[in-house]
C-alpha cells in the first residue's frame, strides 16, 4: 500500500515502513482479538464446568448419604362388612345416572380370537400387584362390575406401595379372594406384595401356565399399545376385550380411605363415583357381551347399553 | 477468520440449538400428555432408583399448580422460536438475550429438579433426565456461541458485519 501527499508520491522506503507498520498493527490487533476470544471461551467453559460441578456434587452427596428407607407397605387385612356392602351394593340408579362418567380409558376389543373360558364359562382374568397404584385404582371398578354378576368372598383391604407413585392408594386385593357366579368365572392374580424386597416387591401369587400364556399373547401388540405391553393392571374380558392400565388416574383417590372411597360410590355427584362407577359400567358392558346379555336386568340397563356403544365406538 | 466461516460456524450452533429445542419439546410433550390423560404407566422402569411415575406424580412435579412438564413445553417452544434460522441470523439483540436468559433459566431449573429427584422424591425419571440433558446441552451451545460472538447481545448476530479482511469493525 502507498500513500500520497499533495499528489507527490512518497519515497518507496517510507511507504514500505508505513506498510510494515500497518501490518504490525493488524497483527497486534489480531493477537488481541484472539486473546479476547480465548478469554471468552474460557469464561464460557468455566460456566459450563460450574454447572457440571454443581450437578456432580448433588449426585455425590446423594450417593454418600444413602437412600432413605421407605416405609414398609401396609399388609393386606380383612375388609369390613360395611365396606363390602358399599362396594358390591352400588345402587343401579346411581350407575345408570353416571354412565361413562369421567373414564379416561376403556377396554379395547379383540377380534377373531378364541374365547377365553374356565369351567365352561367365560373367564375374566385380572393380573396386577398390590404395590401398583394403577391396579389399586382399577380394582374398585372391577369389583363393582363383577358384583353385578356374582359374589366375592375373602376380599382383603390393601394399599399401594408407600414409596411408589400415588403412594398408599387405598384399595382391595384379590389375593386370597374367591368369586362365584352363574354367568362367568373370575381369576384375580396379584403377583407381588406392597412390601419392599430387594430392588422390587415381595412375590405373591403365581400365574398358572394358561394365565401366563394369556398374558404373553394379549398383553402385547396388536392387542395393546407397544408402550404399554406387559404393564399392569391387565384385564382380559374373555378374549373379547382387553385393557392395560387404569381407567382413571389414581390421583383421584389420594388421601381417601377405603371406606371414604366405597361410600362415595353411591354419590353420583362425587368425582370418585364418576370415575369408579363409570369404569364399572364399561366393564359391565364388556362382560355382558361374554354372558350373552345375562342377567338381562343388568345388561339392558341404560348405562350398560350406553357403555356398549362407547366400547364399539372405541373400536 | 474469514467471514464466511464465522457465519457458518454460528449457523451450525443455531441449527444445534433449534434441533435440541425440538428434541426437548418432543419429550416434554410426551410427559405433559401423560400428566393430563394417561392412566397407564410411562414407558420407564419402575425400580427403587429409576421410577418415572414416582417422579412425575410427586408434589415436586408441579410448581404453584403448574405441571413442570407444561413449563418444559413452554420453555422449549419459546427457545425454538428464538432459534429459528431467520431469527438467529437477524440483527435483533433481544433474540440473543432471550436465548441467553432461557439457557440460564433452564440450567437453574435443571439443578432444582435434579435436587428434587435426588433428595425429595428419592427416584430418578429417565424421561426427565433426557430433558435435563437437552437443557444442559442447550446451555453449553448458547454459552459457546455467546463467547464466540458477544456482539450479538448489543447488535444482534455479528457474522455478516465482519469486514472482508477478517477484522472486527472499529
Amino acid at each position: 500500500m502507498s500513500a500520497t501527499v499533495k499528489g507527490t508520491r512518497r519515497p518507496s522506503s517510507k511507504g514500505d515502513r508505513s506498510a510494515r507498520h500497518q501490518a504490525a498493527w493488524a497483527a497486534a490487533a489480531r493477537r488481541r482479538q484472539e486473546a479476547e476470544r480465548r478469554r471468552r471461551r474460557i469464561l464460557a467453559g468455566a460456566a459450563i464446568a460450574l454447572v457440571a460441578a454443581v450437578l456432580g456434587t448433588l449426585v455425590v452427596v446423594r450417593l454418600s448419604t444413602g437412600a432413605k428407607t421407605a416405609d414398609p407397605g401396609p399388609a393386606a387385612g380383612p375388609v369390613s362388612d360395611e365396606l363390602i356392602r358399599a362396594i358390591t351394593g352400588v345402587p343401579a340408579a346411581v350407575l345408570d345416572g353416571i354412565g361413562a362418567g369421567s373414564v379416561d380409558t376403556v377396554p379395547r376389543p379383540v377380534a377373531g380370537q378364541p374365547a377365553l373360558t374356565a369351567g365352561g364359562k367365560p373367564l375374566v382374568l385380572y393380573v396386577g400387584a398390590e404395590f401398583c397404584p394403577f391396579c389399586a385404582a382399577q380394582r374398585w371398578g372391577v369389583v363393582v362390575a363383577l358384583s353385578r354378576f356374582g359374589t366375592f368372598a375373602g376380599l382383603g383391604a390393601s394399599r399401594s406401595a408407600s414409596d411408589d407413585a400415588y403412594p398408599n392408594t387405598a384399595t382391595v386385593t384379590f389375593h386370597g379372594a374367591s368369586y362365584t357366579s352363574d354367568y362367568l368365572t373370575f381369576e384375580g392374580v396379584e403377583t407381588q406384595t406392597n412390601v419392599r424386597q430387594g430392588g422390587g416387591y415381595g412375590p405373591l401369587d403365581s400365574l398358572t401356565a394358561q394365565q401366563l400364556q394369556t398374558v404373553r399373547t394379549y398383553n402385547a401388540p396388536p392387542y395393546v399399545d407397544a408402550s404399554s405391553a406387559g404393564a399392569i393392571p391387565f384385564v382380559d374380558f374373555g378374549n373379547r376385550y382387553v385393557m392395560v392400565g387404569a381407567s382413571f388416574k389414581p390421583q383421584l383417590l389420594a388421601g381417601l380411605s377405603a371406606v371414604q372411597i366405597a361410600t362415595a360410590l353411591a354419590d353420583p355427584s362425587s368425582p370418585v363415583a364418576k370415575a369408579v362407577d363409570g369404569s364399572a359400567n364399561m366393564f359391565t358392558a364388556a362382560i355382558c357381551e361374554l354372558t350373552g346379555g345375562q342377567p338381562a336386568a343388568v345388561c339392558t340397563s341404560p348405562a350398560v347399553v350406553a357403555g356398549r356403544g362407547r366400547l364399539h365406538a372405541a373400536a | 477468520m474469514p467471514p464466511r466461516s464465522r457465519v457458518t460456524v454460528s449457523g451450525h450452533r443455531g441449527t444445534a440449538v433449534l434441533a435440541l429445542a425440538l428434541v426437548g419439546l418432543a419429550v416434554s410433550v410426551y410427559l405433559l400428555v401423560d400428566h393430563y390423560t394417561a392412566a397407564t404407566p410411562l414407558a420407564c422402569p419402575e425400580g427403587t432408583v429409576v421410577n418415572c411415575q414416582r417422579v412425575t406424580t410427586s408434589p415436586q412435579s408441579t410448581v404453584m399448580g403448574i405441571p413442570v412438564a407444561l413449563l418444559g413445553v413452554v420453555f422449549f417452544v419459546v427457545l425454538a422460536a428464538v432459534s429459528r434460522p431467520a431469527v438467529w441470523r437477524g440483527l435483533a439483540p433481544w433474540a440473543a438475550w432471550a436465548r441467553a436468559g432461557l439457557a440460564a433459566a433452564g440450567v437453574v431449573g435443571v439443578i432444582y429438579l435434579v435436587y428434587a429427584e435426588l433428595f425429595l422424591v428419592n427416584a430418578i425419571c429417565l424421561w426427565c433426565t433426557a430433558v435435563h440433558a437437552v437443557a444442559l446441552a442447550l446451555f453449553a451451545v448458547v454459552a459457546m456461541d455467546l463467547a464466540a460472538d458477544p456482539d450479538q447481545l448489543r447488535t444482534g448476530f455479528a457474522g455478516p458485519r465482519v469486514r472482508s479482511d477478517g477484522l472486527a469493525p472499529p
